[in-house]
């Protein structure tokens, strides 16, 4: 379980965060919406402690990452997995580099085959040829990118995954593949994940709930039917103008 | 109460030194596990001194034929030539080669460290690591600092010998008078084991300050493109000016011995 108690986050004079509440349940998928700017992506941040809270704490699986030692840090960085906006790939590595690096290999004990046969695993699970292993993050497409940045975070078997607008810049077809992936690590594995997005479509294809983020707090959480029918005025202007957004575009989610 | 330029100013250098020192504790307790960084230190010692090597030894020579001719117009006619020899030996060992090697490393590799952990900063790759539950100052600040400790000095070591032998092959040429002999034994004559000695030393402290400082400067990148070159002038200036202010503070200690 990941919970944000009364979170508050400034830069400089810009209040990003004024007291987010917010609880995600083990193994279910919460869908983070709100404007652009409203600190979506810091608010997640938070989870993973890249950024310290001005004020209030996280706390994952029981432990406080403000509170956190190290070691703690560590072990809770270790159950989580981060699929980031731009993917920050290490581009002085060859994505089977990346991919191995963020494998777990205490002790030394796996074989270079092994290393590579679960690399090999991990694409085909994002949709990418093998091929790949060995070209530099920069000889690969936006896309391709994101999809080895997706890898990388799965590649530890995390329990928890923080999803950074996952689908931005896919095409439409592999935009599905990640949703279908993420709802797939949800059901069969148990991953609890958080998924960060504009995309309404993802927001309602995989959300076990949906938040809205207004204004630096939660506006609302609820199921995808209970956020459609919420009678806050704000809600539903958001929801309308998206849906609206949405059923302009070929593929619909109504 | 708003705080004047110069308070935030004064404070923000020292939050920069205790960030600094705080890096410096952190590399201390990685570096008695050389499991974590040896092969990537090698990797770095090749990249810092194979391929700095040809233009340290360019500037080294430059060093030491600029030296011996400025020696000869200045001392002929005033004092025996053989005293070239022994100003070559102590300018080279104990500043030049130290130093011009120093600051072809700042250009060289502090501007490039700087330039590459500001890009990883600033494209998040930094904090992918820490997402991985990796630490960077083991994974990639101990291995450039360390490179930098062991590879240094070589060069070094190297630059000095390039000096003192472009300067005595200058000298002879370029100095009315100046024989081989006369630099033999005006080297000679001043000559002590410890000149050498220092002279890696400096090589040593220098290394790392290159490194490290270049790493610091590089991690607190921030912005885009633009940034990334702001943080690398930045890099390049402070390197040098803390290598100035270690070379006055390591005078001392040459009178020492």
């Amino acid at each position: 379980m990941i919970e944000f108690r009364n979170l508050h986050k400034s830069f400089g004079d810009q209040k990003v965060l004024r007291g987010v509440e917010l609880v995600v349940e083990e193994g279910e998928t919460l869908a983070l919406l709100g404007p652009s700017g409203t600190g979506k992506s810091v608010l997640i941040k938070h989870a993973i402690g890249l950024l310290e809270p001005d004020q209030g704490d996280v706390v994952v699986d029981g432990i406080s990452i403000v509170n956190a030692s190290a070691q703690e840090l560590r072990r809770v960085r270790r159950m989580l997995g981060y699929v980031f906006q731009n993917s920050a790939l290490f581009d002085s590595l060859t994505v089977a580099e990346n991919l191995l690096l963020a494998q777990e290999d205490e002790g030394g004990r796996r074989t270079t085959r092994d290393c590579c046969d679960d690399a090999t695993e991990l694409l085909e699970k994002v949709n990418l040829d093998p091929v790949v292993l060995r070209k530099y993050p920069s000889e690969l497409s936006g896309g391709m990118r994101k999809r080895v940045g997706v890898a990388r975070a799965i590649a530890s078997n995390p329990r928890y995954l923080l999803w950074d607008e996952p689908t931005t810049g896919l095409d439409p077809v592999n935009a599905d593949n990640i949703d279908d992936l993420i709802m797939e690590l949800g059901r069969n594995l148990g991953v609890t994940s958080i998924v960060v997005t504009h995309d309404l479509d993802t927001a309602f294809e995989v959300g076990d709930r949906i938040a809205l983020l207004f204004d630096g707090q939660i506006r609302a959480v609820d199921t995808p039917d209970g956020i459609l029918e919420n009678p806050d005025p704000l809600v539903r202007r958001f929801v309308r103008r998206t849906r609206a957004d949405a059923q302009e575009r070929p593929k619909t989610l109504l | 109460m708003q705080r004047s330029v110069m308070q935030r100013r004064i404070g923000d250098g020292l939050g920069r030194i205790g960030e600094a020192a705080l890096m410096a504790r952190d590399i201390l307790r990685v570096v008695p596990h050389p499991r974590l960084y040896f092969t990537s230190a090698l990797q770095q010692s090749y990249v810092m001194g194979i391929q700095s090597l040809p233009l340290v030894l360019f500037i080294a020579a430059l060093g030491g034929a600029v030296t011996s001719q400025q020696t000869g117009a200045q001392f002929t006619g005033g004092l025996p030539l053989w005293v070239i020899g022994s100003v070559l030996a102590a300018s080279i060992l104990t500043e030049l080669g130290p130093l011009l090697t120093a600051i072809m490393l700042t250009g060289r590799v502090g501007a490039a460290i700087a330039a590459e952990l500001a890009s990883m900063k600033v494209t998040e790759q930094i904090d992918a690591l820490y997402a991985m539950g990796r630490d960077p100052i083991s994974f990639l600040v101990v291995p450039r600092v360390v490179g930098g400790f062991l590879v240094v000095p070589a060069l070094v070591i190297l630059a000095d010998i390039t000096g003192l032998v472009a300067g005595w092959a200058v000298g002879v040429i370029a100095v009315d008078g100046l024989t081989t002999a006369d630099v033999v034994y005006g080297m000679r004559f001043y000559f002590r084991p410890w000149a050498a000695f220092f002279s890696v030393l400096k090589g040593i402290v220098f290394g790392v300050v290159i490194t490290f400082t270049a790493c610091f400067v590089g991690l607190q990148g921030r912005g885009g493109a633009e940034g990334v070159g702001r943080t690398t002038t930045t890099a390049v200036v402070a390197t040098t000016l803390v290598l100035m202010i270690m070379d006055v503070l390591l005078a001392p200690v040459l009178k020492a011995f």
